[in-house]
């Protein structure tokens, strides 16, 4: 088994010291490539650094823009550390994991992780995966030959069928999974950039909501984006000689689930329990990592690419019991005012889906005080990402 | 491309389980060694380590695990409503597959499902399944 004395060892050791994003949008009217520098360049400037700062990029594998193209557009010409990491929503806190293992073993003294996506105007997720063009679908190791042909196409619809399953095992009802809807959406009334800013929504009007594939309604579904994400990590030593207030990465831990299956998202359905997420092991090793407990955390941001996807992974991380986070949510528990505050800018529900990386950035606006739905007195920020196929996760820790 | 999706059935871990409906049969990946079922199917055993694995007859008939009507239409040769039946073999519970219904038909969990086999207009053939009458 792995030692965890490394993981131990890396605790507070780094910090992200810079933030930037862009306009989060249906139609950025640019190219990926563009609003990455844009997010980058702003990252940077908040971290008082120059491009040349720059030794590390670490990106996400589905990211249409490489490390490299980044740093040609930037002027990044002292690269010398570079990694990709996925899949898809479970990148961005690998990548702050990929960003810690480069600046403590000496790779690169600051390290810039970005995601950047034309969500919405030029390759909307919502549309099914990649490789339905082809002549025939499937083979090479993706296993949708035998979910393709039968019209599982799409994310939503996988999850569709896990709501169904929790909520025949658990008795989870449509009004549980609303509370995360509506919690988000709270959130993006009070935070000015998010997309959904002025748009309120009721539980009537959840309920009321179309549906997309059963039990999923429109409003159990995530945005599709135009925007980006970037965010600079260095060392904790070196944070504190740069103008930001340094947030600590006090842990970061990715897991998989017990029956892992080959494959991308469709073969969780052969899982014995396809409610049980890999987030669960990324969480028990995150809070041994770190020291901390989740009853410590003080606001969270829960990848939210669907509501049930909140839902189980507030179960995965602890926060209550199998097959009790929807009474847990509908108590009110993850609203502003509840004991674990979540998707405090919105999140993908109604911030933007900039795939994990803005609830990066709102995880360090919060610790650094500077979040407009702002949490109190917060010290201690979960993120999440995944939930499919694999998790994972960052604890982060305001500095003293 | 209003069409059916055609599964690729050259891939070399998952071209017996299509050879199979070719001949209508269902059959299953299982390692010779332990006898536990690989799905979706892998050579290597991550059960025991073994590398022995072969296919299995299935008896075709299940249970039904889980579903979804789908009403937002994603594929022009895919018009809704339909339904995605997820089915746990009678054989082995580490295996399910899906299959698809059309429209919206009335279901409960753990109903019985059979196997049937469906020829796309290309000539492949598809294991479906749909409840046991």
């Amino acid at each position: 088994m792995i030692d965890d004395e490394a993981a131990f060892a890396a605790r507070d050791k780094c910090a992200v010291v810079g933030i930037g994003q862009t306009e989060f949008s249906r139609d950025s009217g640019r190219s990926v490539l563009t609003l990455a520098t844009e997010a980058s360049l702003k990252a940077l400037a908040d971290a008082g650094l120059e491009p040349g700062d720059i030794e590390g990029i670490v990106a996400c594998e589905q990211d249409t823009v490489a490390p490299f193209t980044l740093a040609a557009a930037l002027g990044a010409t002292n690269l010398s550390y570079w990694a990709q990491t996925g899949p898809g929503g479970v990148a961005p806190c690998m990548m702050i994991g990929l960003a810690v293992g480069a600046v403590l073993s000496g790779q690169a003294k600051a390290v810039l992780a970005f995601r950047s996506l034309n969500g919405r105007s030029e390759a909307r997720l919502g549309k099914g995966v990649r490789g339905m063009d082809a002549e025939t679908v499937g083979g090479l190791g993706s296993y949708n030959e035998f979910f393709l042909p039968y019209g599982l196409m799409t994310a939503g619809q996988t999850f569709a069928l896990m709501t169904q399953r929790h909520m025949l095992e658990y008795g989870t009802r449509p009004e549980h999974l609303g509370a995360v809807a509506l919690a988000c959406r709270e959130a993006a009334n009070a935070t000015p950039h998010a997309q959904m800013h002025g748009r309120t929504l009721t539980m009537e009007d959840y309920l009321a909501s179309r549906m997309v594939s059963t039990p999923l309604r429109l409003f159990d579904f995530c945005l599709e984006s135009d925007g980006a994400c970037a965010v600079v990590i260095t060392s904790a030593e070196r944070a504190r000689d740069l103008p930001r207030h340094p947030v600590l990465i006090r842990a970061v831990a990715g897991g998989a689930p017990p029956d892992l299956r080959p494959g991308m998202m469709f073969p969780v359905v052969s899982r014995d329990d396809m409610t049980d997420l890999g987030g669960r092991l990324a969480g028990e090793k995150l809070w041994k990592r770190a020291g901390i407990g989740p009853s410590e955390v003080d606001v969270a941001q829960i990848y939210d690419c669907f509501t049930i996807s909140v839902l189980l992974q507030l179960e995965a991380f602890g926060f209550c019991g199998k097959g009790e986070s929807g009474p847990f949510v509908a108590s009110g528990a993850i609203r502003r005012d509840g004991s674990l505050p979540i998707n405090t800018g919105g999140g993908h529900m109604s911030e933007g889906y900039v795939h994990g990386m803005n609830h990066i950035v709102q995880a360090v606006r919060q610790l650094r005080g500077e979040a407009d739905m702002q949490i109190a007195g917060a010290e201690l920020c979960l993120c999440t990402g995944g939930p499919l196929p694999i998790g994972s996760s960052v604890l982060f820790r305001r500095a003293a | 491309m209003a069409h059916y999706l055609v599964p690729t059935t050259t891939d070399r871990e998952t071209r017996g389980f299509f050879e199979a409906a070719a001949q209508g049969q269902l059959v299953y990946r299982a390692c010779n060694t332990c006898n536990h079922a690989l799905h979706p199917p892998t050579g290597h055993c991550r059960h025991c380590g073994g590398w022995d694995t072969g296919w299995r007859q299935a008896k075709g008939t299940g249970t039904l695990h889980s579903w979804t009507t789908v009403v937002h239409q994603v594929h022009p040769g895919y018009p809704t409503p339909y339904t995605i039946v997820v089915v746990t073999l009678d054989d082995t519970p580490e295996v399910r597959l899906v299959g698809r219904l059309d429209g919206q038909p009335a279901l409960q969990a753990g109903m019985p499902m059979e196997a049937w086999f469906e020829t796309l207009p290309d000539g492949t053939v598809l294991p479906q399944w749909k409840p046991e009458l």
